[in-house]
C-alpha cells in the first residue's frame, strides 16, 4: 500500500532561508533518512516557501489565478514522501521518523489506486 | 420460542463470531453481512429442524460459509488473503458440530477497533458495535444522538479501516503502552455510559455486561498489563455497587450513603482479586490507583463500618502525581472536606477552572454541597440551579431537587 507523508511546518519558524546552516541542517537529516527508507522511498520533495506558491482556483467552471497558498494556515506544507508500507501502523511508525526542524506535523494519506 | 432462543444466541455469540470473522476476512462489512445472513437462515431452518445443541458453533459455521459465499459473488481481485480456510461442512457437520471452537479473535478487533487513528467518539461506537454486537439503535440511545447519525459515524469509521489500511492484528509489543491505553480508555468511556443511569435500567445497563466481559478476556489475553487488570478491577467495583445507587424512592445515592450490604460481593471479590495482580507487578499506574479507592470502599461490609476518607484522600494525592486533571482534583476535594473541613475543600475547588468544568455537573453539585454545609445558602442555591440545568438521568435530577429543596428559603 502507498502512502503519502506531508511535512506540515511553520516555515518562518523553521527559519528555512536559502543557503542558511538550518537548512542545510535538515537537508542533510532528509538525506539520511531517505537513504534509511531505501526501497520503501518510492518519490518526495522538499518544497519551496510558500511565498512562491500560486494558487489557481476553480469555481463555477471560471478559472482564477491567486498569490499564495490554497489556504493560509499556521503551519504550511513543506515537503512531501511518497512510501511503500504494509499499513497504516508501519506508515505511522515511519512518519514518526521524518525530520523536522522543530514543532510540526506529518499528515499521512493513502493514495488512491490499486495500491 | 426458538425466536427467542435465535435472539438470545445471536446476542451471547455475536461478539465473539463477528470478531473471528472479521479478523479472517479483514473485513469488517463482510462480517457483519455473514452473521445477519446466518442469523436469517436459523430463523428459517431452526423451526423446521430443531436447535442445533451449539447454537453459537451453527451461527459461526454457517456465517463463515456465507462469508465465503459473498467473497465469491463479489468477484473482485481479491488483494487481501484471508487465513487458511476451513473445509467445507457437509449439512450434518453443520447440525451436528457443537464441538467446533470459535477462535476467539475479540482482542484484535478490540485493537483494530481502538485504533488511535480513529476519533476517540468512533473508537467507542465501533467497539460496542462490532466487539459487543449492540446494534446501532442502541449505541445511539446510549450517546444520545440520532440513529442515522450513530450510523454515518460507523460507516465513516469502518471506511477508514478499509481506505488506511489499519492491520487486523495486534500490535507489536513496544507499541502497547500508546495502543492498550487507547484500549483501556475506550473501553472506560464504553463503560462510563453503560454506568451514567443510576437506576441502572433499560439499554445502557445491559452493555455494561458486556464491558465487564470485554475486560476479563483483555486480561486473559494480557495477564502482565497491570492496566488492563486495573481496569477489570474498576468496572466490577462499579457494577457491584449498582444494586444500591437507588434509595427506596428512587433517587440516587450517593456512595458514602449506600448500604454496603446491597453490595454484590462476589463480584467485588473478583475485583480484589484483578486489583491484587495489578498491584503484583509493580509501581502503580492511575487505573491501579483509582481502583485501589474503589477498593477501600468496598472493604466495608456494614452501614457501622467507618468510611475510608483518609486512605481515600491519600490515594488520590498518589493519583494527583500521575495524573493531574481537574476532574481528579475535585473528587480529592469531596474527600478534603471530610478531613480538613469544606473551605478548604472548597477553596481547591474554586481554584479549578470553572469555564472548563461549566458543563460538567458534578463540579456544580461538590460545589453546592460545600457552599450548603457552610452556610452560603443562596450561592448553594445558585449552584443546585446550575446543576440542574444541565441534563442528568431521572435518579440524579431527584436527588438533586432534594439536596435543593433542604436549602428553601
Amino acid at each position: 500500500m502507498q502512502y503519502a507523508l506531508l511535512i506540515y511546518q511553520d516555515e518562518a519558524v523553521a527559519g528555512l532561508e536559502p543557503g542558511s546552516a538550518a537548512l542545510t541542517a535538515i537537508v542533510g537529516r532528509h538525506m539520511a533518512f531517505s537513504g534509511e527508507l531505501g526501497p520503501k522511498r518510492i518519490g518526495g520533495s522538499g518544497l519551496k516557501t510558500t511565498q512562491s506558491a500560486t494558487t489557481v482556483r476553480t469555481q463555477g467552471g471560471a478559472r482564477s489565478v491567486h498569490d499564495g497558498p490554497f489556504a493560509e494556515t499556521r503551519e504550511q506544507l513543506g515537503g512531501f514522501y511518497l512510501i511503500e508500507a504494509a499499513d497504516l501502523d508501519e506508515a505511522i511508525a515511519i512518519a514518526g521518523n521524518v525530520p523536522l526542524a522543530g514543532n510540526g506535523a506529518i499528515e499521512i494519506r493513502p493514495l488512491l489506486g490499486p495500491g | 420460542m426458538t425466536q427467542t432462543a435465535l435472539d438470545t444466541a445471536a446476542r451471547a455469540a455475536g461478539g465473539r463470531v463477528i470478531a473471528a470473522l472479521a479478523a479472517r476476512y479483514r473485513d469488517l462489512d463482510l462480517a457483519e453481512d455473514a452473521f445477519a445472513e446466518a442469523c436469517l437462515r436459523a430463523a428459517r431452518t431452526w423451526p423446521e429442524r430443531g436447535e442445533p445443541r451449539d447454537a453459537a458453533a451453527w451461527l459461526y459455521r454457517v456465517a463463515d460459509r456465507a462469508a465465503l459465499d459473498m467473497l465469491r459473488r463479489r468477484n473482485t481481485r481479491n488483494r487481501i488473503k484471508p487465513d487458511a480456510p476451513e473445509p467445507v461442512p457437509s449439512a450434518e457437520d453443520i447440525m451436528s458440530d457443537d464441538e467446533l471452537r470459535i477462535p476467539d479473535e475479540r482482542l484484535r478487533l478490540i485493537f483494530v477497533c481502538c485504533h488511535p487513528a480513529l476519533s476517540r467518539d468512533a473508537r467507542v461506537a465501533l467497539t460496542l458495535r462490532m466487539v459487543c454486537a449492540l446494534t446501532t439503535e442502541e449505541i445511539a440511545q446510549a450517546f444520545l444522538v440520532s440513529a442515522t447519525t450513530m450510523a454515518q459515524r460507523i460507516v465513516r469509521a469502518k471506511s477508514k479501516i478499509a481506505e488506511a489500511r489499519i492491520p487486523f492484528e495486534i500490535p507489536g509489543r513496544d507499541a502497547w503502552p500508546a495502543r492498550l491505553d487507547s484500549v483501556l480508555s475506550t473501553l472506560e468511556v464504553a463503560y462510563a455510559s453503560a454506568h451514567a443511569d443510576a437506576a441502572g435500567a433499560g439499554h445502557n445497563a445491559g452493555f455494561a455486561t458486556e464491558i465487564l466481559e470485554l475486560t476479563r478476556v483483555l486480561v486473559e489475553l494480557l495477564p502482565d498489563q497491570d492496566e488492563a487488570l486495573a481496569l477489570a478491577a474498576l468496572v466490577r467495583y462499579a457494577e457491584a455497587r449498582r444494586p444500591a445507587r437507588l434509595d427506596d424512592t428512587g433517587a440516587m445515592a450517593p456512595l458514602s450513603e449506600q448500604d454496603p450490604a446491597q453490595w454484590n460481593r462476589p463480584l467485588i471479590d473478583q475485583a480484589e482479586d484483578y486489583l491484587r495482580r495489578a498491584a503484583d507487578l509493580g509501581p502503580s499506574g492511575p487505573r491501579t490507583l483509582q481502583a485501589a479507592i474503589h477498593s477501600a470502599w468496598c472493604a466495608r461490609r456494614t452501614v457501622m463500618d467507618p468510611l475510608p476518607w483518609r486512605i481515600v484522600l491519600s490515594l488520590y494525592d498518589a493519583l494527583l502525581m500521575l495524573r493531574d486533571d481537574p476532574i481528579v482534583r475535585l473528587n480529592r476535594a469531596v474527600a478534603l472536606a471530610e478531613i480538613d473541613g469544606p473551605e478548604a475543600a472548597l477553596s481547591d475547588v474554586d481554584a479549578l477552572d470553572g469555564a472548563l468544568l461549566a458543563d460538567f455537573p458534578p463540579y456544580h453539585a461538590v460545589r453546592a454541597d460545600l457552599l450548603a454545609r457552610l452556610g452560603r445558602r443562596a450561592e448553594a442555591r445558585a449552584a443546585y440551579d446550575a446543576v440542574m440545568s444541565l441534563p442528568a438521568p431521572p435518579a440524579e435530577q431527584l436527588w438533586l431537587e432534594r439536596k435543593r429543596s433542604a436549602l428553601a428559603v
